[in-house]
């Protein structure tokens, strides 16, 4: 009986709560929030879709185009390579980076000696900023003293021995080599937490059941994070869609476009090249926006579906 | 047997752990060695420990290449934006955390989904509009964008915190006759301190690390942020690797400073987007 009382006596207080807003400090509190929001985020999104339907010439007033940048860009091949090279790396460097980071996280989840030490290391990379570990991988890439060439010639595989990122079969390769430095430590302390946080009245089931440890691994722990893992794999996914730094920092696009990405394109139509025109890079960033929500929302559904049909 | 077996099962994990641990951490050991050595020292062996410490290198690159003044732009630069969106992320945070009112799901959707735009679906058109509004090549309009850039997250991982906190407390407030800004100041802030420092040093080092809007909103010599001064000085200098090397540690230090007095809360708060 006491209990209802209370039970209903917090509702109640939680109703109050509900329905009083305080108008004046709702709007005080949000309005510095989305003012920053409306001018620097929502206005110029709003501005690059205008200007991608248009001519945008400095100085002059804009012209409307209707739809004939799109049609350009579909024409563009620049723009396809881009988008091929930009595809093949948000497709080969999450799994990559998973791959690496699961077996890491297990390899500390096994309490090791040092695993503290370890996570701390193996986290760093992402810390840095693009500019440095562009520049520093540019020194390891180096034909004559970097440190790639340099091992290789020591374990006498000197017919591997390449100009890495001069050569433009080589040259994504080396950059997604880059990447997935810089994210497996990121992915393994997140995998790590997640396996941490399972119950673990679950694991010593498996273990009374006379589990292998591989069994275990692959039949139990792997399945309980596989939600983490999906998550990871989107972000990476995302932040791989967007790179530019170290692309810019370590081969502009280069060799014969063999690196360029859609934002490196982007950026040299609309500050690079003379044509002056922001209108068309805008219409490249139109599209390369809608294929990256569209990319993320097939992720979503896609392992969400999965997720239904195994429970 | 089976011990003999364990046994070389833990080398064979000890000596792939090493392997990449080297790997990980190799490439930045390598360059804090080279930023003590001088260039025709480098040149004659890239791989040696210094022999002589060339601490004074440092104080080169400081006073004869600029960096200082791209050090003290970084620096205030990401000072200012941090300070601000983590002002009015958490003012906007403890609104949607602690009042239901009409479209606060919308609202926070509408902020929370920028996380996954493309920073290019923006960049031309602020670009554009800085230089309409007289900010463009200024600190002051790269520290607003880099607000804006910042606030979705910061508001993401503050709501989550601020929505964790007992109504008990919130209730106790109102008793007492605390206003609404009170309570945000009294009750809410001092509260999610622990969520408040994983923001400000998640911040700080993306922040402090960020080049694409840098490059495309900055142009002037004296407004130089780091990356943008450590690409410049790496385009006139190609061949000074011990420079560079000097430079790029200029970076890195209070990256490394921060990371080896926080390193818990900093891993927290870059994980934060990721574990749902």
């Amino acid at each position: 009986m006491s209990d209802t009382v209370i039970k209903k006596g917090s509702f109640s207080l939680g109703v109050r709560r509900d329905l009083a807003w305080p108008i004046g400090a709702i709007v005080s509190f949000l309005l510095p929030a989305m003012l920053v929001y409306v001018a620097f985020t929502a206005y110029p999104v709003l501005r690059t879709l205008f200007n991608s339907l248009h001519q945008v010439l400095p100085g002059r007033p804009n012209v409307f185009i209707g739809a004939e940048n799109y049609i350009e860009l579909f024409k563009d091949e620049f723009f396809w390579q881009a988008v091929k090279n930009t595809l093949v790396w948000a497709c080969t460097a999450p799994l990559l980076e998973q791959f690496l980071a699961i077996l890491l996280a297990l390899a500390l989840y096994a309490k090791i000696p040092g695993a503290r030490f370890f996570r701390v290391v193996w986290f760093t990379p992402v810390l840095m900023s693009f500019v440095v570990v562009g520049i520093i991988w540019m020194w390891i890439f180096n034909y004559d003293w970097g440190a790639v060439n340099v091992i290789l010639r020591e374990l006498g595989l000197e017919n591997w021995i390449r100009s890495w990122l001069g050569d433009p079969s080589t040259a994504l390769p080396s950059l997604i080599f880059v990447t997935t430095w810089m994210w497996t430590g990121f992915n393994m302390v997140v995998l790590l937490a997640a396996l941490h946080s399972l119950p673990s009245e679950v694991l010593e089931a498996a273990e009374l059941d006379n589990c292998s440890w591989m069994k275990k691994l692959w039949f139990v722990m792997v399945p309980l994070i596989r939600p983490t893992i999906l998550n990871l794999i989107v972000l990476s996914f995302v932040g791989k869609m967007k790179v530019f730094d170290l692309v810019w920092i370590m081969t502009k696009g280069g060799p014969l476009w063999s690196t360029e990405t859609v934002s490196t394109y982007v950026y040299k139509r609309a500050f690079e090249w003379s044509t002056f025109d922001l209108g068309y890079p805008c219409s490249i960033a139109s599209v390369w926006f809608i294929i990256v929500l569209a990319g993320v929302l097939l992720l979503t559904f896609l392992f969400r579906q999965r997720g239904k049909l195994e429970y | 047997m089976s011990i003999f077996l364990r046994k070389w099962k833990h080398a064979v994990l000890i000596v792939v752990l090493s392997v990449y641990t080297a790997y990980a951490a190799g490439p930045l050991f390598w360059v804090s060695m080279m930023s003590l050595r001088t260039t025709t020292e480098i040149a004659h062996n890239p791989y040696a420990f210094p022999q002589k410490f060339h601490v004074g290198k440092f104080a080169e690159a400081w006073v004869n290449s600029n960096y200082s003044v791209y050090f003290t732009n970084s620096v205030k630069v990401v000072l200012c934006a941090v300070a601000i969106v983590t002002l009015i992320g958490g003012m906007a945070a403890h609104c949607f955390a602690r009042y239901r009112f009409p479209l606060r799901k919308v609202l926070y959707f509408t902020l929370f989904s920028t996380i996954i735009f493309p920073p290019q679906i923006t960049i031309i058109a602020l670009f554009q509009i800085l230089v309409e509004y007289g900010l463009y090549n200024t600190l002051t309009g790269l520290t607003l964008t880099y607000v804006a850039f910042q606030l979705p997250i910061t508001v993401y991982v503050l709501e989550s915190f601020f929505a964790r906190i007992p109504s008990d407390l919130y209730d106790a407030a109102r008793m007492d006759g605390y206003s609404e800004w009170r309570i945000f100041w009294k009750v809410s802030m001092p509260v999610a301190l622990p969520a408040l420092s994983t923001t400000v040093i998640l911040n700080t080092i993306l922040l402090w690390n960020e080049f694409l809007y840098a490059v495309v909103l900055i142009t002037d010599e004296t407004k130089r942020t780091l990356p943008l001064g450590i690409q410049k000085f790496m385009g006139d200098q190609l061949e000074d690797i011990g420079m560079i090397a000097t430079g790029l540690m200029i970076a890195i230090i209070p990256v490394v400073v921060i990371y080896i007095f926080f390193s818990e809360k900093l891993i927290q708060g870059m994980t934060a987007g990721a574990v749902k």
